[in-house]
């Protein structure tokens, strides 16, 4: 009937609308607040109408900042460097041990392979501070103090088992037919895993690298505690902005800006892969 | 930097000329700010680096943790002349002050010698000090070899020296005979009024005589001031929403925080006057304190006052500094008043929190160590962090009475120097020492927060409290 | 190799080959590295044990379970407990009502749903301590933008997080906004890879829509139900920086949940043996919910892949 259907168009129009608007006004606003100066954003009520300055995005990237109390160094460059660093290493080292265990708990029902499974996946649940507090202590004497190897070792706690559980999903609804064929004629098997697994299960690759390296570099807690100076990400980078003459929050708004873009513009390129790539029962209709 | 500018600084700091006179003939000599500052500190540190051989250390590297503070960034400002001094190499790590303490716990827990100086507070030092991650500065103090002669330790003020020695017996007094120097002050803040000049003219109120005239005053305020709310003070779930104006005021009132006998330490947060206090103090948050007091920390009661939200702040004077500083909304409006909260006492009782300097005991450079702390708490250094930077309350007797740095405070703060002048006296830490300071002090605030938001009654939170602090002190062996 | 076949379709089964070290050469890597990881672990349950605290080097020593009795008869554990259960509780039921509502009509494959679903990732990409703090800012009453629209609507002397009542409100509003993107893209991959003849035969066929979801399209979305309930259960009673960023765990001790509470212990109490027996807590919470859970998507999947 076409007034029943026109309404619910409209209503899911107004549905729509709705959600759209409670998730992205932040984001809008974050934005607006990234060209005002702490003046301006701390009044009431909300200059939508003022005219915006670059300040903060020049201090970050500059490194130097002017308040009332003096001249700031801003590391903030620096930290996005770490936060890319750490993220992309942490999702690196993740994949190269966690897609051949995908492969392996996927394809063959071996002893132990269960049980193994669970272990790994117990990585996520074990609370961070549980692994952190003992480490903390302990960091220096391993070595591991301040170090970046140490901290993507860390961080395998939010890569790995993301990756283990889409990517082993992902090859397990794939249809082995193909890799058999492709051994029957000769060729080993690491050939078969390569050529034709792994393109085959890219989308389910590149979606759980992608959401990894997200919540790798949104991750506040790990850095908090085990990172020091030269080695902090952005998460924790955003504290400095919280100075003695006020916080900064023009500063932190254009932060927030410029560390959201990079991970946005992977997701982007990403989005075809993302959405059929998370799709574990893949029967094709 | 040329011989003939050397040379008139060394004039100006053997007093031979006046600072204008130095002023008008580096600027004849074509030299810029930042020189100025430069050939001072460098003159200054100079005069210091006679009678005492400061090179004795050449050649060593020292780090150090530091907060991100005006008065850490002080230091780094002038660390190019204490290198040029000693010959030795300075680095640092610096950390937001949400997360410092914390990292200060992670590098000492762990026997970490990665830093030899970390700034700190006196409260951190109760806890620092009894398990042995700090050395006791009496050892060096008493050394005359390698303390500079015109050192002075006794110059700086002495409830600040006092307060940051303690024997580490819980319960025993600060600055008592047997107590250890565990820090060496820096930095202080006290506890008084600063306010909004405009919103008082406006609407003609002068500043308050005591807790229930602020409560008066502070409701009219918020009624009246068409946006602004009377009083802002801290009340976040943490030991800092306690000690500032709270602590000041409670003790004004005649309450302690424990009452110490033979017996051991009992919590007394459930006396009497504690309770008159108290009520008082929630009365004056529901009345007219800030609508999510609950969660202002130091840096929302700052915002409130430098953007003119608020009618006072009963918290550090060095906000009102701060916040009357260009760049801020209500720069040249703040006003300052000191303030004696009970009607019946005739003078102020304020806490008082210290920047100060320790050292590690895991530390392998302590003798290049202890020649950095002395620098940074010298006498030269503090006209120079007080006069140039934002070293503002300083520790030593002769930078508040170094013109120049009176000249510079009467000049764009009216009435800061007064209103310091009079809360100087009994400014002091008023807690009692205790390794459990920490845990305390932050139930304290939770309970002060159930009692704001009626979630119990005063006495009841109050009852509740002490009950609970007993617990804690006799489960930990106090 | 057994395969089973619906609808003319073949789905693949597991190859069961034993006797082969291959497995093992391709898992060993990653458990060698979640070894390393899990001798703190071990670490941390000792410590349980004791009653160490660092400003007492002195008074170490071992307790045995000592510190569990002391948790388990505190009433300020029990209500962490209770909190953090609350938190978690309220978040996942919320964001995944809300993230399966989103997917649904976002469903179709329009250039307009494509743009959304991707722009809709956004407050995922902003760590959730960030976003508590500018939801900090934009609920504060003297500057804050909701602040100012809730007033403008009436209601108010809202206070968001600085009253116990409406703390948890403020910080689950925060963890939606921040994590049901997650269920939403999660969820939406899985509608979009359902097979399409069921829901033309059911179409063809005249049955009500709500039939429809509830009796075909929701069982069959299932495993993505669970793994991103199972994703987002864990990750919120670890819930950490949102909660910490807001309000440290008060008002009061309104929002102590585990990990603050833990985190508070360590740092200003500086006790390490209770703060280790809270996680250890924690941890046995997560593992039991885990196994539930997992123990679910292994019996759905075979379902789904032995046919209705």
């Amino acid at each position: 009937m076409p007034v029943h259907d026109r309404s619910l168009r409209l209503l899911r129009g107004a549905a729509l609308t709705l959600i759209v608007l409670f998730f992205m006004f932040p984001i809008f606003w974050i934005a607006v607040m990234s060209l005002q100066t702490n003046s301006q954003i701390l009044s009431l009520p909300p200059k939508l109408v003022f005219s915006p300055t670059l300040s903060n995005y020049i201090a970050l990237i500059t490194g130097r900042l002017s308040t009332s109390v003096g001249q700031l160094n801003i590391a903030f460059m620096h930290n996005l460097f770490n936060s890319f660093l750490l993220s992309s290493c942490s999702v690196v080292l993740a994949l190269i041990l966690g897609v051949p265990a995908a492969y392996a708990f996927a394809r063959f029902k071996f002893r132990l392979g269960e049980d193994m499974a669970f272990t790994l996946l117990s990585l996520k649940f074990a609370p961070p501070l549980l692994v952190l507090l003992p480490l903390s202590l302990e960091f220096q004497q391993i070595g591991l103090d301040n170090t970046y190897a140490g901290l993507i070792w860390i961080y395998q706690l939010i890569t790995l088992p993301l990756i283990l559980w889409i990517v082993r999903g992902y090859f397990e609804d794939v249809s082995p037919d193909i890799e058999n064929a492709y051994r029957v004629d000769g060729h080993s098997w690491f050939r078969g895993f390569v050529k034709i697994a792994i393109p085959l299960a890219g989308p389910g690759i590149a979606a759980a690298g992608l959401l990894s390296f997200i919540f790798a570099w949104n991750n506040f807690i790990f850095a908090l505690v085990l990172a020091s100076g030269s080695k902090q990400p952005v998460t924790v980078g955003a504290l400095a902005f919280v100075t003695a003459s006020g916080i900064q929050y023009g500063q932190i708004a254009a932060a927030v800006v410029l560390s959201i873009i990079p991970t946005f513009a992977i997701a982007l390129y990403a989005q075809r892969w993302l959405v059929e790539g998370l799709s574990l029962g893949a029967v094709k209709g | 930097m040329t011989d003939k500018i050397k040379d008139l600084a060394a004039d100006f700091v053997n007093g031979n000329i006046s600072r204008r006179d130095f002023a008008r003939r580096a600027g004849a000599l074509g030299v810029g700010a930042a020189a100025v500052n430069f050939a001072l500190g460098g003159a200054v540190t100079q005069a210091m680096a006679a009678d005492f051989n400061w090179q004795a250390h050449k050649g060593k590297k020292l780090r150090l943790l530091l907060n991100k503070h005006p008065y850490a960034d002080a230091m780094i400002a002038d660390l190019a002349h204490f290198k040029a001094m000693t010959g030795i190499d300075v680095e640092y790590d610096i950390f937001p002050e949400d997360v410092y303490f914390d990292k200060v716990t992670a590098a000492l827990s762990s026997h970490s010698n990665r830093y030899d100086v970390l700034m700190t507070g006196a409260y951190q030092t109760w806890q620092y000090g009894p398990a042995r991650w700090l050395v006791d500065m009496n050892e060096y103090l008493k050394d005359s070899s390698k303390t500079a002669p015109n050192y002075d330790f006794n110059g700086i003020i002495e409830n600040l020296r006092k307060s940051d020695a303690w024997s580490g017996k819980p319960g025993e007094a600060l600055g008592s005979k047997n107590a250890k120097q565990w820090a060496i002050p820096l930095g202080f803040e006290l506890y008084n009024i600063s306010y909004n000049k405009r919103i008082f003219d406006k609407l003609k109120l002068e500043p308050p005589k005591n807790l229930p005239d602020m409560i008066e005053i502070g409701t009219k305020i918020t009624k009246d001031a068409g946006g602004a709310y009377g009083v802002s003070v801290r009340g976040s779930r943490s030991w800092a929403t306690i000690h500032p104006g709270y602590l000041s005021a409670y003790t004004n009132y005649g309450a302690k925080d424990f009452d110490v006998s033979a017996k051991g330490m009992k919590s007394v947060v459930n006396s009497a006057q504690s309770k008159e206090m108290n009520k008082l103090w929630v009365e004056m948050i529901q009345k007219c304190g800030p609508k999510n007091w609950a969660t202002y920390t130091w840096y929302e009661v700052a915002q409130d006052l430098g953007a003119g939200r608020c009618g006072m702040i009963y918290d550090a004077n060095i906000i009102g500094f701060f916040e009357n500083g260009p760049g801020n909304k209500e720069s040249g409006h703040i006003g300052y008043a000191p303030f004696v909260p009970n009607p019946k006492m005739d003078h102020s009782t304020s806490n008082v929190w210290i920047w100060s300097l320790a050292m590690s005991s895991f530390s392998h450079q302590k003798d290049a160590a202890w020649f950095f702390i002395q620098w940074a708490s010298s006498k030269n250094f503090g006209i120079f962090g007080g006069v140039k930077k934002q070293l503002v309350d300083p520790v030593r007797e002769t930078t508040w009475k170094d013109p120049a740095f009176k000249a510079r405070l009467d000049k764009n703060y009216p009435g800061f120097y007064s209103a310091f002048e009079k809360s100087l006296p009994d400014a002091k830490i008023y807690f009692t020492p205790q390794p459990l300071f920490f845990n305390v002090t932050t139930e304290w605030a939770a309970a002060l927060q159930r009692m704001v938001a009626k979630e119990v009654s005063v006495d009841e939170g109050l009852d509740k409290l002490a009950a609970h602090i007993d617990h804690e002190m006799k489960s930990a062996g106090i | 190799m057994s395969e089973t076949v619906i609808d003319g379709q073949t789905h693949p089964a597991r190859v069961t080959r034993r006797g082969t070290v291959l497995p093992y050469l391709l898992s060993l890597p990653a458990l060698l590295v979640c070894i390393g990881i899990l001798v703190p672990f071990f670490t941390a349950a000792y410590y349980s044990l004791e009653a160490y605290n660092m400003a007492f080097p002195a008074g170490r020593h071992f307790v045995g379970i000592g510190n569990y009795i002391d948790l388990f008869t505190s009433s300020d554990f029990l209500h962490t407990i209770a909190v953090s259960m609350i938190y978690m509780g309220a978040s996942v039921i919320l964001e995944l009502l809300l993230g399966l509502g989103i997917a649904m009509l976002l469903r179709e494959r329009t250039r307009i749903n494509n743009i959304i679903s991707v722009a809709l990732l956004l407050p995922l990409m902003v760590a959730p301590v960030i976003a508590s703090l500018i939801w900090k800012l934009m609920t504060n009453p003297n500057f804050g933008v909701y602040a100012w629209i809730v007033n403008g609507l009436g209601f108010t002397g809202f206070r968001w997080a600085s009253d116990p009542s409406t703390a948890m409100f403020s910080v689950v509003l925060i963890d939606i906004w921040v994590n049901t993107p997650f269920i939403m893209i999660l969820l939406l991959a899985g509608l979009r890879s359902l097979p399409t003849q069921p829901f033309e035969a059911a179409r063809l066929d005249g049955v009500p829509a709500r039939f429809v979801f509830f009796r075909i399209t929701l069982p069959m979305l299932m495993p993505y139900i669970i793994t991103a309930t199972l994703f987002r259960l864990l990750s919120a009673i670890q819930e950490f920086s949102i909660v910490y960023g807001m309000t440290q765990g008060g008002p009061g001790n309104a929002l102590m949940v585990f990990q603050v509470r833990a985190y508070v212990d360590f740092y200003q109490n500086t006790n390490v043996g209770r703060s280790a027996a809270i996680l250890m807590v924690l941890w046995a919470i997560t593992f039991v919910l885990s196994k539930l859970f997992v123990n679910q998507w292994h019996k759905m999947r075979e379902r789904n892949h032995a046919g209705a």
